[in-house]
């Protein structure tokens, strides 16, 4: 789920990034075992409870759910057909009250907060030549260019409708992954003309 | 807003220095398959603003990506303030800024403190140093509501607001423009540019926004590959006016037989 950073401070704003994400972990390990319905309930309860008190604007992100919706409907159907209602409650109201949570940290922590924080957990891969520098720019460039993409369809689909009646349903995913590729090349191009991935410590010494 | 604009050029021009005062480009060639782009091609750029004019295919958007090192000449030298291109290029980013047509090309990061801050660790900060530093300086233009929003949230002249300011907080002795004004509004495109002439000594834009243009020093009307004019906008541009149109008149109209 790329869920978008909300710009509006809240309480929720103002914590740590490390510190949010310690409550995440902290709270899904101890939700994983528990089966009662009723304490799950209250889980979800106090999450959502969590985004009221950021504001309503915050509890409307609640919508960013919706794509998720279908998987949701599958694995409780299986859990239907596999066990019981009871069961697909459970596995439901666990899944729910995790991916909203979560959602809540990325919706409440700015992505250079989250990388700063993430970074220690990183560093094991450093002789493997994975820096966080090039891991953060990483993650940078998908939470921004996922809006951009996003604009890109439609101002494909736009420009279908203008000239058909027909939906363009699979028609235009070549012309879309075309310009997502020539997107990559600028951008790269962008990225190039103000010094590239590289840390410029040692490369420029301007005196 | 102007106003405090030009109060910025007095703390601008006490940055460090690279060796030379000098822009050139000596005989440089430019291929691309098995077309030439730059066909031997010298220049020397020393005015405060110059403009690019010329067809599509020119050679114009390679003419500025040679002086940024986003492209190495196959024969010749460019040399930007002292540095060669093919041997110093790593100095050039901060030297020789670009921004380009489209925003959303060059909007790396999410928000716009983010944006901005990345230049400054380009310039070797740390990542507190740069935060706090991009921080300053939106707030020296007055900008720091800006800081935390969302960059896919802001107005087109916003977003090439947000590139200038991302390439300005670098210093570079030079702009490098890659007719960053196409889908901004007339008051957008002279205040953009008037913050970029006091805040650079030198700007070198390819345009076809002529009126703009004819405040500029120096126009460079770049023809296959070669300079075909250069001079005074009051020489160049009128030129270049006439030629387009006489070439309109000269060629059958799109869609009509010959």
């Amino acid at each position: 789920m790329i869920a978008l950073y909300v710009d509006r401070q809240s309480w929720m704003h103002r914590l740590s990034a490390g510190s949010k994400l310690l409550v995440l972990c902290v709270s899904s390990m101890l939700m994983l075992p528990v089966d009662s319905l009723p304490v799950l309930s209250a889980f979800l309860l106090c999450v959502l409870a969590l985004y009221l008190s950021a504001g309503r604007e915050m509890f409307a992100r609640i919508a960013l759910l919706r794509p998720v919706l279908p998987f949701l409907a599958i694995i409780g159907l299986l859990h239907v057909l596999a066990g019981s209602y009871a069961q697909a409650g459970q596995v439901l109201i666990r899944l729910i009250a995790m991916l909203l949570l979560a959602n809540l940290v990325t919706l409440t922590t700015r992505m250079r907060d989250m990388m700063t924080a993430m970074t220690p957990l990183f560093r094991p891969l450093a002789p493997l030549g994975l820096s966080p520098r090039r891991l953060s720019l990483a993650v940078a460039l998908m939470v921004r260019f996922a809006p951009v993409l996003l604009a890109t369809m439609e101002a494909l689909t736009e420009s279908w409708r203008a000239r058909s009646s027909r939906n363009p349903r699979w028609r235009l995913l070549a012309p879309f992954t075309l310009q997502a590729l020539r997107m990559a090349e600028t951008v790269g191009e962008a990225l190039q003309a103000r010094g590239g991935v590289a840390v410029a410590r040692e490369r420029v010494s301007r005196s | 807003m102007l106003a405090w604009l030009r109060k910025k050029t007095a703390a601008a021009s006490a940055k460090p220095i690279a060796q030379t005062d000098a822009v050139t480009l000596s005989e440089v060639t430019v291929d691309r398959g098995e077309r030439t782009v730059l066909d031997g091609i010298s220049l020397s750029l020393n005015e405060r603003s110059i403009g690019l004019v010329g067809d599509n295919g020119a050679g114009k958007s390679t003419l500025l990506k040679l002086l940024n090192g986003l492209l190495l000449p196959d024969a010749g030298t460019v040399n930007v303030f002292g540095h060669d291109t093919r041997q110093h290029g790593q100095f050039l980013p901060a030297l020789a800024g670009f921004i380009f047509q489209n925003p959303d090309h060059q909007l790396i990061f999410p928000t716009v403190a983010e944006e901005l801050a990345f230049g400054l660790e380009q310039l070797g900060q740390s990542a507190e140093e740069a935060e706090t530093g991009a921080r300053a300086f939106l707030r020296q233009y007055r900008v720091e509501a800006l800081a935390d929003k969302p960059v896919h949230c802001l107005s087109e002249g916003q977003k090439q607001f947000v590139c200038v300011l991302s390439v300005l907080i670098m210093r570079p002795r030079l702009l490098l423009l890659d007719e960053p004004f196409s889908s901004l509004d007339l008051t957008t495109r002279h205040r953009l540019l008037g913050l970029m002439q006091t805040q650079a000594e030198r700007v070198l834009m390819v345009s076809h926004d002529l009126e703009l243009l004819a405040g500029f020093e120096r126009v460079i009307w770049l023809r296959d590959g070669g300079v075909h004019r250069d001079g005074v906008p009051a020489e160049v541009l009128p030129a270049y006016r006439a030629d387009a149109m006489a070439r309109l008149h000269a060629e059958p109209a799109w869609g009509t037989e010959q």
